[in-house]
C-alpha cells in the first residue's frame, strides 16, 4: 500500500503541534506501508517562506517531496481579508481569497496531488484549515483520508469548511469533543470516522534527579511546556500564578520550557528554562510536580498525554472543552475557568502529594489504554483499510451520495 | 481543604464539585468581576429583548460588527466582491481613480463614513460599559442595604441588651441594699458586722 501524507510544514526541526504529529504518524505507517510526504519548502508559520530547497530529501528513512510557496503570507493583506471574513458579510468568494492569504500558498503542491493521485493508494491530509488540504483534498476527493486538527477558534464555521468535512472518505479525529464539533456543523455523521489522537516518542529513561540538579529547581514546581504565547493562555497564566503566590503565600514555581514569544514577567517564582531537547524535556516532567496547560484552543495536546505517561497530574484550561473533557474521562487532573477555581485546584494539587499521585497514575492507566502506537496504529489501519474499500468504489462515497462533494472546488 | 483518597477511587468531578462549593461558601454573596460581567450582559439582555433585539446582543456585536455596523476603509468604495472579475474591476477603478476625482472628492466622504464606523463601535462600547458599571453599581447598592438592614438589626440587638443589662444592674443594686446592710464590698464590712450587738 502506498500512502501520502500532504502537509502544510515538515520537518525534524518544526515543533508545531499538526507538524509534528504528522511526521510522528507517517514515521509509524512506514513500517506498514509505502509512505511518502508531500508539503511545502515553508519552515515558518507565520511567513509561509520558502525555507528548504524544491524537491526530494529523506527525513528519518521518509521519502519528503518539497514543492515551493508561490508567495509569502503578507501580514497586513491577511489581517484585512480575516477582519472581513470574520467580521462582515461576504461571500465564499472571499473565504477562499482569505485561504490564499493564509497561507501555505502553493499551487505547485496541489498540482502534484492531482497529477500524481493514481501513484498512492491514499492521501493523508493534515490541518483542514489550510491551503494544500482544502484543494489537494478536493483534487483525491475519493482517495482522502482527513486529519482534521480542529479547534474550538470558529474558523470552521466559515462556510467553505463544512463541506469540506463531508468530502472524505474517512477522517481522524484527535478528541471525541472535536469530533463532535465537525459533526454538529457539517452533518458528516455517515463519513467514517474514529477517535485517534497521537502516540508519542517515549524515553527509554527518565532522570528527574539530575534534571533538578542541573535546573536548580528544588521545591516543589509546577511545569508550563511549549510556546510561551497569549494564544496559548500563557499571559493569563502568569497573571494567575502570580496572585496565587502573592494571596497564598506558596512558594511553588512555574518553569517554562519553550521559545518565548511574548515577555515573560520578572518574579521569583517563574523560572524559564528555554528551548530544551526532547530528552530534557522528559526529564522535566518527570520531575515537575504537574503540568500546567493554559491554552484555550487545542485539538489535542500532546505535551498534556505526555505528562499522563511520566504519571503527572495535570491542571488545565476548562474553558477548552477537548483538555476539560480529556482530563475528565482520564480522571487524571484538574481544570479551572477562573482565577478562583485556578487558585483552590493548584492549592489543592500543591499541598496533596497522595492525591498528585492518583491523578498521575490515572493518567497513565488513560495514556495506555488509549494512546500507545500499537493502539493509534490498528485505528489507522482500520481507518485506512475502510476509507480503500469506499475508495475502490467512489460511487458508494458518503460525499457523493450526500451531493455536496461538488461545493468543494 | 483536605479530601478523603480511597485507593485509585479519585473523582475529578466530585474534587470540582467541592472546589466550587469551597469558593461559593468564600464569597460568601460577593460577586466576582467576571460574574457581574455576565449579570449585566443578562440585564442589557432583558431590555433589548423587550424591543425585540438579539439577545445575545453584545457578543454578536463583537462575533459579527458586520450585520450590526460597517466597516468602511479608504479603499472599500473601490472594491468588488465579485472573485476574479472583481479583481480585474477593481484594477480599472484603481486606473480612473485619479480621473474620477476631476468630478468630486470622495475624500471628505470617506473620511466621514469611516469616523461613523468608528464612532458606532465606541457607542456600543461605551453603553455596554454603562450598563456594566450600573449593574456593578446597583449590587454595591443592594449589597450596602443589606449590611444596613444588618447593622440596623443588630444596633437594636445591643440597645435591648443594653437596656437589659441597666435593669438588672438597678435590680442588682436594688437587692444587694436588702441583703448587704449597705456595706460595698471589700470596705471592711466584716468588722462593721463586728460592731453588732451579739
Amino acid at each position: 500500500m502506498k500512502l501520502a501524507f500532504v502537509v502544510q510544514r515538515y520537518g525534524l526541526d518544526i515543533a508545531g503541534g499538526a507538524e509534528y504529529h504528522c511526521r510522528l504518524v507517517a514515521e509509524h505507517m512506514a513500517r506498514h506501508a509505502e509512505v511518502e510526504v508531500l508539503t511545502t519548502c515553508a519552515a515558518d508559520y507565520l511567513t509561509w517562506a520558502n525555507h528548504y530547497p524544491e524537491g526530494l530529501e529523506v527525513l528519518n528513512g521518509i521519502p519528503v517531496r518539497r514543492f515551493k510557496v508561490k508567495r509569502p503570507r503578507d501580514p497586513g493583506a491577511f489581517a484585512d481579508w480575516t477582519d472581513r471574513v470574520f467580521r462582515a458579510s461576504h461571500d465564499p468568494a472571499d473565504e477562499l481569497r482569505w485561504l490564499e492569504e493564509q497561507g501555505p500558498f502553493s499551487p505547485r503542491l496541489v498540482r502534484h496531488v492531482a497529477r500524481h493521485r493514481d501513484d498512492h493508494d491514499l492521501f493523508i491530509f493534515f490541518s483542514y484549515r489550510y491551503y494544500p488540504t482544502y484543494h489537494g483534498l478536493a483534487a483525491v476527493r475519493d482517495k482522502a483520508l482527513l486529519v482534521p486538527t480542529c479547534e474550538e477558534d470558529g474558523i470552521y464555521r466559515l462556510s467553505i469548511f463544512p463541506p469540506l468535512f463531508r468530502v472524505p472518505r474517512a477522517i481522524v479525529y484527535n478528541s471525541v469533543e472535536e469530533r463532535a464539533l465537525i459533526e454538529t456543523v457539517s452533518d458528516n455523521q455517515d463519513v467514517p470516522g474514529d477517535v485517534v489522537g497521537v502516540g508519542s516518542a517515549l524515553p527509554e529513561a527518565l532522570d528527574a534527579e539530575g534534571f533538578r540538579r542541573r535546573s536548580g529547581l528544588t521545591g516543589t514546581y509546577a511545569l508550563y511546556v511549549g510556546r510561551i504565547d497569549e494564544n496559548k493562555g500563557c499571559r493569563q497564566l502568569f497573571e494567575f500564578f502570580r496572585r496565587y503566590r502573592a494571596e497564598t503565600g506558596s512558594r511553588l514555581q512555574l518553569a517554562l520550557i519553550g521559545k518565548a514569544v511574548i515577555e515573560i514577567p520578572p518574579d521569583a517564582g517563574i523560572v524559564h528554562l528555554g528551548f530544551l531537547s526532547d530528552e530534557e524535556k522528559w526529564n522535566a516532567l518527570a520531575a515537575c510536580d504537574l503540568l500546567v496547560m493554559p491554552s484555550r484552543l487545542e485539538s489535542l495536546s500532546m505535551v498534556t498525554l505526555e505528562a499522563w505517561w511520566a504519571q503527572r497530574p495535570v491542571l488545565v484550561n476548562g474553558k477548552c472543552e477537548v483538555l476539560r473533557g480529556q482530563t475528565r474521562r482520564a480522571n487524571a487532573g484538574l481544570y479551572y475557568t477562573s482565577y478562583e477555581e485556578f487558585r483552590e485546584a493548584l492549592a489543592l494539587l500543591e499541598s496533596d502529594a497522595v492525591l498528585r499521585s492518583h491523578l498521575g497514575k490515572n493518567g497513565r492507566k488513560y495514556f495506555d489504554s488509549h494512546y500507545t502506537w500499537d493502539i493509534v496504529e490498528s485505528k489507522y489501519l482500520s481507518l485506512i483499510a475502510r476509507a480503500s474499500q469506499i475508495a475502490r468504489a467512489p460511487d458508494a462515497g458518503p460525499a457523493r451520495s450526500k451531493g455536496d462533494a461538488a461545493s468543494v472546488s | 481543604m483536605t479530601f478523603e483518597i480511597k485507593s485509585d477511587d479519585v473523582d475529578v468531578d466530585a474534587i470540582m464539585r467541592m472546589i466550587r462549593k469551597r469558593i461559593e461558601e468564600k464569597k460568601q454573596g460577593l460577586y466576582t468581576d467576571e460574574e457581574i460581567r455576565e449579570i449585566a450582559e443578562h440585564r442589557l439582555d432583558a431590555v433589548l429583548d423587550a424591543h425585540e433585539f438579539n439577545s445575545d446582543f453584545i457578543s454578536d456585536f463583537r462575533s459579527q460588527p458586520g450585520r450590526w455596523n460597517y466597516h468602511f476603509g479608504p479603499e472599500t468604495i473601490y472594491r468588488s466582491s465579485r472573485g476574479g472579475v472583481g479583481g480585474i474591476l477593481e484594477g480599472i477603478r484603481r486606473v480612473l481613480r485619479p480621473l474620477q476625482k476631476l468630478f468630486w472628492n470622495p475624500n471628505p466622504m470617506i473620511a466621514a463614513l469611516s469616523r461613523q464606523s468608528d464612532l458606532n463601535t465606541y457607542y456600543v462600547h461605551l453603553l455596554h460599559n454603562l450598563a456594566v458599571e450600573i449593574t456593578r453599581l446597583n449590587l454595591e447598592v443592594q449589597d450596602l442595604k443589606n449590611r444596613n438592614l444588618q447593622l440596623q438589626g443588630r444596633l437594636e440587638f445591643q440597645a435591648r441588651r443594653e437596656k437589659t443589662l441597666e435593669e438588672m444592674v438597678v435590680y442588682r443594686e436594688d437587692s444587694g441594699v436588702k441583703a448587704g446592710g449597705g456595706g460595698k464590698p471589700g470596705a471592711g464590712g466584716g468588722g462593721a458586722a463586728g460592731n453588732e450587738p451579739a
